[in-house]
C-alpha cells in the first residue's frame, strides 16, 4: 500500500513539474494510448510487444530479422524519412493556422490542389532536374497559398466558418482532380495519373549506393530548415507576434491596432504554402503519381501530429516522427504478425483522444500535487 | 422530373435529422464537427445489429429493419457520450474533439468490421451488406401530377425521419427542456444562476445529436450504399452542419438547406443522364452540393448569428 502510494506520487511529482510538462503530457497520452493498444491486440491474442516492435522496425529503426536483395535497415529508414516529409509540413500548416485561432482542416485538399497542378505544369514538362526541382517547390507553394487564402479571405469578407468552408473545398477539389485524371491523365493500367518525370520528382528514386538501393527524399532537408524558419517567425517576429495576439485574444489585438483580417488571411496563406510543400513532397516525392477521388490521410493525421506537438514547431518534429512510425510501420507490423492494418489508425486515433485530454490531465496532475503539498506541510508541521 | 424529387428527398431527409442532432448540441453551445462520426458509428452499430439478425435468425426482413434504426440511434446516442464526455467534463477544445471523434470512429469501425467479418461471420470482407429497404407508394396520392412524386417510392426511414423531426421542433421550442438547451447556449450563467445543472442539459443535447446522426447514417446505409463499409465516411456529416450553419441554427430553415442540397445533387444527376454525357461527368455533378454550400453561405453568413456561447468552455467563476 505504501510502495503504491509513492509510486502515485512519483507519477504526479514528474508530470506536475511545470518546466516540463509540454514533454511530460503528451508523453504520458502517448503512454495511455499504446498501454489501451495493447489491450486490444492482447485481446486479438496477438503480443504487443512483438508488434511494437514490428512497428520499429518497419521503419527502418530497429533490424528486421532478414531483408529481400538491395534493401537494409537503412534503405528502410530513408524510405521512412520519405514518407515523414510530407507529415512535416503538413503538420506545421495545421500548426500555424492553430498558433492564429483557425482551424485548417483543408490540408489534404490543399496538398491535392498543389500536387496536382505541379504535376501537370512542371512533372509532365520535359525540364531538366535543376530547373523543374525548384520549379516544382515553388508551383506547389503557390497553389496552397491562393488555395489557403480563399479559405482565410471567405472567413473575412463572408463570416464563413473556415472548417465548413475547407471542408467544402476538400470535396470540390477532390472530385475536380479525379474528373479531370479521369478523363486526360490517368494511366489506364495503374487507373492512377500518369507518373511525373523523374527530374522533378523530389525523392531520388532508386539511388544505387553500392549493393543497395536508396530512396533519397531531398525534401526532409528543405521540411528542416522550414521548421526553423516557422520557428523563427513565430519566436522572433513582428509577425509571428501578431498572429500569436490574434490566436489568443480577437478582440484584445483589434483592440491593439492590430489588423485582425489581414492577419488572419496571411496566417491561412502561409498554411496553405506548407500544405502545397506537402503536396509537393506526397505527389512528386514519395509517389510520383496521384490516384483520383482519394484524399491522403496525411492532412488529418497532421491535425494528431500539431495537437501533440502543442503547434510548437520543434514538438512537431518529435510527434511527426512517432506518428509516422506507427503508420509506416503497420505495414510490416499487419504482415508479419497477421493484425489488420487498421489498429495502427485505430491506435493513432487514440493517441489523438487522449491528447486532447491533454488540459484535463494538466488539471488533475496540479490538484493531485496540491494534495500532496498540503499534505508533505501537514507532516512537516507535525513533526 | 419525379426522379429528382424522390431521390433529392431520400438524401435531403437524412442530412435534414443530422443537421436538428446539430442543432440541439449546438443550441446548448457546444460546436459539434463529430456529426460525421457519429452517423457512421451510429450506422455501423446499426448495420452489424441487422447483419446478425439476418446471418443467424429468420426474423422478417422488415423487423429487422426497424431494429437496425433502433441500434443505429442508440450506437450513435453511446458514442456521442464521448464528445460530451470531452467537452463538458474534461473540457477539451471543442473543435479538435469533434475532429478527433471523427478519425476514431473512421478508424474504430474499418478495424472493427474487418474484425468481426473474420472472427464471427467467417468471411475476409471490409463490409457488411444490407441491400436497400422495402419501398412504399402511397396509392390514390401518388398520382397527382408532379407533387405526386413526394408519395412514390418512399423509404420507410423517410417516414420515421419526418416524425421524429416533428417530436424535436416541439421540444425544442415548446418545453421547458427545449428552452434550457437555447439557453445554455446563449446564457449559460443565467441557466446556472436558475438552479438548472448547465452539464447535464449539454450533455442531454449532444446525446440527441448522436442518436439523430445515428439514424441518418443507417438511413443511407439502407438506400444510397446498400451496405455498410467506410464509404459510409464521405462528408455528409460536414454537409449537415453547413445545413444547419446556412439555416441559422434554427429547424424550419436548415429543413430549406438540405431540401436544396438534395435537390441539387438529385437535379444535377438527372442533367447528366438527360444529355447523355459519359459516367465520369458524375463527378463533377457530385460537387454541386458543396459549391451550393459555398455560395449559399457567401450571402448569407453575414448575417449569421451563432448562439452567443457557442463553443466556449462553461466556467463557474467566469463572470
Amino acid at each position: 500500500m505504501q510502495e503504491k502510494k509513492k509510486k502515485g506520487n512519483l507519477l504526479v511529482r514528474f508530470l506536475g513539474n511545470e518546466k516540463y510538462q509540454f514533454l511530460t503530457i503528451p508523453l504520458f497520452a502517448i503512454l495511455i494510448s499504446l498501454l489501451v493498444g495493447a489491450v486490444v491486440l492482447l485481446l486479438l491474442g496477438k503480443n504487443p510487444l512483438d508488434a511494437y516492435v514490428n512497428l520499429l522496425q518497419g521503419s527502418g529503426i530497429l533490424p528486421k530479422a532478414k531483408y529481400a536483395g538491395g534493401k537494409s535497415m537503412l534503405t528502410d529508414f530513408f524510405s521512412f524519412m520519405d514518407c515523414w516529409t510530407p507529415m512535416i509540413f503538413a503538420s506545421l500548416s495545421v500548426a500555424v493556422a492553430l498558433k492564429t485561432g483557425l482551424f485548417n482542416i483543408g490540408v489534404s485538399g490543399q496538398m491535392l490542389a498543389a500536387g496536382f497542378i505541379t504535376t501537370i505544369t512542371v512533372g509532365y514538362s520535359t525540364l531538366s532536374a535543376p530547373i523543374a526541382k525548384p520549379l516544382v517547390i515553388l508551383v506547389a507553394a503557390v497553389v496552397g497559398a491562393l488555395v489557403g487564402g480563399l479559405i482565410g479571405f471567405l472567413k473575412y469578407r463572408f463570416n464563413i466558418n473556415e472548417v465548413v468552408s475547407s471542408i467544402m473545398l476538400n470535396y470540390i477539389i477532390e472530385y475536380v482532380v479525379g474528373f479531370f485524371i479521369n478523363t486526360r491523365y490517368v494511366n489506364p493500367i495503374s487507373r492512377q495519373s500518369q507518373t511525373v518525370s523523374s527530374e522533378a520528382r523530389l525523392t531520388l528514386s532508386g539511388t544505387k549506393i553500392g549493393d543497395l538501393k536508396f530512396d533519397i527524399p531531398l525534401g526532409i532537408i528543405l521540411a528542416v530548415i522550414v521548421v526553423i524558419i516557422v520557428k523563427y517567425i513565430f519566436d522572433r517576429t513582428v509577425l509571428g507576434y501578431e498572429l500569436k495576439a490574434v490566436g489568443s485574444n480577437q478582440k484584445a489585438s483589434r483592440y491593439a491596432g492590430i489588423p485582425v483580417g489581414k492577419n488572419m488571411i496571411l496566417a491561412m496563406m502561409i498554411s496553405g504554402l506548407l500544405a502545397g510543400l506537402a503536396g509537393a513532397s506526397y505527389y512528386l516525392g514519395y509517389y510520383a503519381s496521384i490516384q483520383p477521388k482519394v484524399l491522403s490521410s496525411t492532412g488529418f493525421d497532421a491535425i494528431a501530429v500539431a495537437i501533440l506537438g502543442h503547434s510548437n514547431p520543434v514538438g512537431i518534429l518529435g510527434s511527426s516522427f512517432l506518428i509516422n512510425i506507427i503508420s509506416k510501420g503497420s505495414t510490416y507490423m499487419s504482415s508479419s504478425l497477421g493484425v489488420d492494418a487498421e489498429i495502427a489508425s485505430v491506435i493513432t486515433g487514440l493517441i489523438l483522444l487522449f491528447a486532447a485530454c491533454d488540459m484535463y490531465i494538466r488539471y488533475r496532475v496540479d490538484k493531485a500535487k496540491e494534495n500532496l503539498d498540503k499534505k508533505s506541510e501537514r507532516r512537516e508541521s507535525h513533526e | 422530373m419525379n426522379n429528382v424529387i424522390i431521390d433529392g428527398l431520400s438524401f435531403a431527409l437524412p442530412l435534414f435529422i443530422m443537421a436538428i442532432g446539430g442543432i440541439y448540441s449546438e443550441r446548448s453551445g457546444v460546436t459539434n464537427l463529430a456529426l460525421e462520426g457519429l452517423q457512421g458509428f451510429g450506422a455501423f452499430t446499426g448495420a452489424l445489429v441487422a447483419y446478425m439478425l439476418m446471418q443467424f435468425t429468420s426474423v422478417d426482413s422488415s423487423a429487422v429493419y426497424y431494429v437496425a434504426l433502433l441500434f443505429a440511434m442508440i450506437g450513435g446516442m453511446i458514442f456521442s457520450l464521448l464528445h460530451a464526455l470531452l467537452c463538458v467534463r474534461f473540457k477539451a477544445n471543442q473543435v479538435i474533439s469533434g475532429v478527433v471523434i471523427n478519425i476514431l470512429a473512421m478508424a474504430l469501425t474499418a478495424f472493427l468490421t474487418k474484425v468481426i467479418n473474420r472472427s464471427v461471420f467467417g468471411t475476409p470482407s471490409d463490409k457488411f451488406d444490407l441491400g436497400v429497404s422495402a419501398r412504399w407508394t402511397v396509392p390514390g396520392l401518388s398520382k397527382i401530377p408532379v407533387l405526386g412524386a413526394v408519395f412514390t417510392n418512399i423509404y420507410p426511414f423517410e417516414v420515421v425521419i419526418l416524425v421524429l423531426a416533428f417530436v424535436a421542433w416541439y421540444l425544442l421550442y415548446k418545453t421547458r427542456f427545449g428552452l434550457h438547451v437555447r439557453a445554455c447556449g446563449d446564457n449559460p450563467h443565467a441557466v446556472d444562476a436558475a438552479g438548472i445543472d448547465v452539464a447535464k442539459v449539454r450533455v442531454k443535447a449532444v446525446m440527441m445529436s448522436g442518436a439523430l446522426s445515428g439514424l441518418a447514417g443507417i438511413s443511407f446505409a439502407y438506400s444510397i450504399s446498400a451496405k455498410f463499409s467506410s464509404s459510409i465516411y464521405v462528408g455528409y456529416g460536414y454537409l449537415a452542419i453547413a445545413g444547419l450553419i446556412f439555416g441559422n441554427w434554427k429547424i424550419l430553415p436548415t429543413l430549406g438547406a438540405c431540401l436544396l442540397f438534395g435537390f441539387a445533387k438529385s437535379g444535377g444527376y438527372q442533367i447528366v443522364q438527360n444529355l447523355g454525357l459519359p459516367s465520369s461527368y458524375s463527378d463533377l455533378i457530385m460537387i454541386l452540393p458543396y459549391v451550393a454550400t459555398l455560395l449559399l453561405l457567401m450571402l448569407f453568413s453575414k448575417h449569421n448569428q451563432a448562439p452567443r456561447a457557442l463553443g466556449e468552455i462553461y466556467d463557474k467563476g467566469k463572470r
